[in-house]
């Protein structure tokens, strides 16, 4: 892990093992499969779901500050504990755990690298055991607004022709598909991607054990093929913010990128919202299938030819 | 009484009465009962198009009627238990009962087991297409055995 830019943002397997009984360390679970963390977790690991926990269940946001507050005191973390997140496929709801919690300013958080998959392709033992810890006082900080996008800010940042990089499936972002292969469509009514947005799917940021790529592939993958740069303001998103949290991770933690958010909005909010630009087709500003594109460009829109990604 | 409504009745009751991480273990207990696949439908996994395009995992259904009984085969992926337990639900409530009772099944079962609340709003949508999945292959059946009904030299596939 040595070129990463922040290599202590990721722990091993080994690691994390060494340090199951360390009362200055949570180890937290976050899974798209709820019963995998009953059917075993990792000893003494507390399980915090992105929807049942990390959600308001009224309003379409994060829970507030207080909530927050709540849910550290009730698995017993203090601001200065070490929270190492890990769960299912490849680590995209542990990212977006992560993410949430540097939202409300937790300092030390960190992935282990390869999260569940690699832990059981390691041999290791998984434990059914109930969790819980005597509850603590935490103090949140205000939501950090320097890792969150909102839609005016989306807008804004889109027409200034500010770098963005949408992180799902080819198909979703040409248009061809309104949802990822094999997943329910959450709803959005348009299809396409956001212009002048590069197409860097999430998943070729981890190898196949779920561990994260090498700085150098990773570099290679965003910085020379995609052309992000590391100190221009970036909006990472996807179709409900998950993907994008962990493409943020990798950018933000492993490459030393200093200006990224996530859009937590992503897809469902922008391919429903009126009047906001959109394009199809699979490149940045929609060009290369003129054809197919259906939406009118705005003459802001009307940029030189940009990145595509070979092979996806 | 032995209906599709009074099985999932029974069922109900013994989740509601569970707390959140109760509910998962029993669902867990459902998910191991589900048979693995036959060499049979091993064999027809790779050449029939049985799986559920809408669930956000891997799951492969058939829907099968003999005699008016039914029965639902299914594999499930093993890192979906979630799912697993939900379609062995579905198939225990279903298993031996007619066509037309099967198709009372509710859409709300989710809910009435308090599981709604445990899994979120986006995951209890994933798997209620499952119920929808399931009662489209039922129909499917009694149109195609109304079919043979009427042109009885049609054999009827699967």
């Amino acid at each position: 892990m040595g070129t990463y830019t922040h290599p202590d943002a990721l722990v091993s397997p080994e690691w994390v093992a060494l340090h199951i009984s360390d009362p200055a360390v949570r180890i937290v679970e976050s899974n798209e499969d709820r019963a995998l963390y009953t059917q075993g977790h990792i000893s003494g690991a507390v399980e915090i779901d992105w929807q049942v926990d990390l959600q308001d269940h009224v309003c379409r946001d994060y829970i507030d500050r207080a909530g927050f507050e709540q849910l550290c005191g009730a698995n017993g973390i203090k601001p200065e504990t070490t929270v190492i997140f890990y769960g299912d496929k490849n680590n995209w709801w542990a990212c977006y755990a992560f993410w949430v919690f540097k939202l409300y300013g937790h300092k030390d958080c960190r992935i282990m690298n390869g999260g569940r998959k690699r832990w059981q392709i390691e041999g290791r033992p998984l434990s059914s055991d109930r969790v819980s810890y005597e509850r603590t006082h935490y103090v949140a900080l205000e939501q950090d607004s320097a890792i969150r996008a909102l839609r005016e800010e989306v807008l804004k940042h889109q027409k200034s022709g500010k770098k963005l990089v949408d992180v799902r499936s080819p198909e979703e972002y040409s248009g061809e598909r309104l949802h990822m292969p094999d997943y329910p469509n959450e709803g959005a009514l348009r299809g396409g991607h956001i212009p002048g947005a590069v197409n860097v799917p999430w998943a070729m940021s981890v190898n196949d054990d779920g561990t994260f790529k090498t700085a150098k592939e990773l570099t290679a993958l965003y910085v020379k093929e995609a052309q992000l740069k590391r100190r221009a303001p970036t909006i990472a998103y996807c179709r409900i913010g998950e993907r994008s949290s962990l493409t943020w991770f990798v950018l933000s933690y492993l490459l030393g990128f200093s200006k990224v958010k996530n859009y937590d909005g992503s897809w469902v909010e922008w391919g429903n919202c009126v009047r906001v630009p959109i394009v199809q087709g699979s490149a940045p500003y929609g060009e290369s299938v003129a054809a197919e594109a259906t939406v009118a460009l705005p003459s802001f829109l009307a940029a030189p030819a940009a990145t595509t990604l070979p092979g996806l | 009484m032995n209906s599709v409504q009074s099985r999932l009745d029974t069922i109900i009751t013994e989740f509601s009465d569970l707390d959140g991480r109760e509910k998962l273990e029993l669902l867990l207990d459902f998910a191991n009962g589900l048979p693995p696949l036959s060499a049979e439908y091993q064999a027809r996994k790779a050449t029939e198009d049985r799986r559920v395009h809408e669930c956000q995992t891997s799951v492969f259904l058939w829907t099968e009627l003999e005699h008016d009984s039914l029965t639902l085969i299914a594999e499930v992926a093993p890192e979906a238990p979630t799912v697993k337990g939900f379609v062995a639900i579905v198939a225990h409530a279903i298993a031996g009962q007619s066509a037309m009772d099967a198709l009372s099944l509710p859409d709300n079962i989710l809910e009435r087991m308090g599981l709604a609340e445990v899994l979120g709003i986006l995951r209890t949508r994933g798997l209620r297409a499952i119920v929808s999945h399931v009662k489209r292959g039922i129909v499917q059946k009694l149109a195609a055995v109304e079919i043979s009904t009427q042109n009885p030299t049609q054999t009827l596939e699967s």
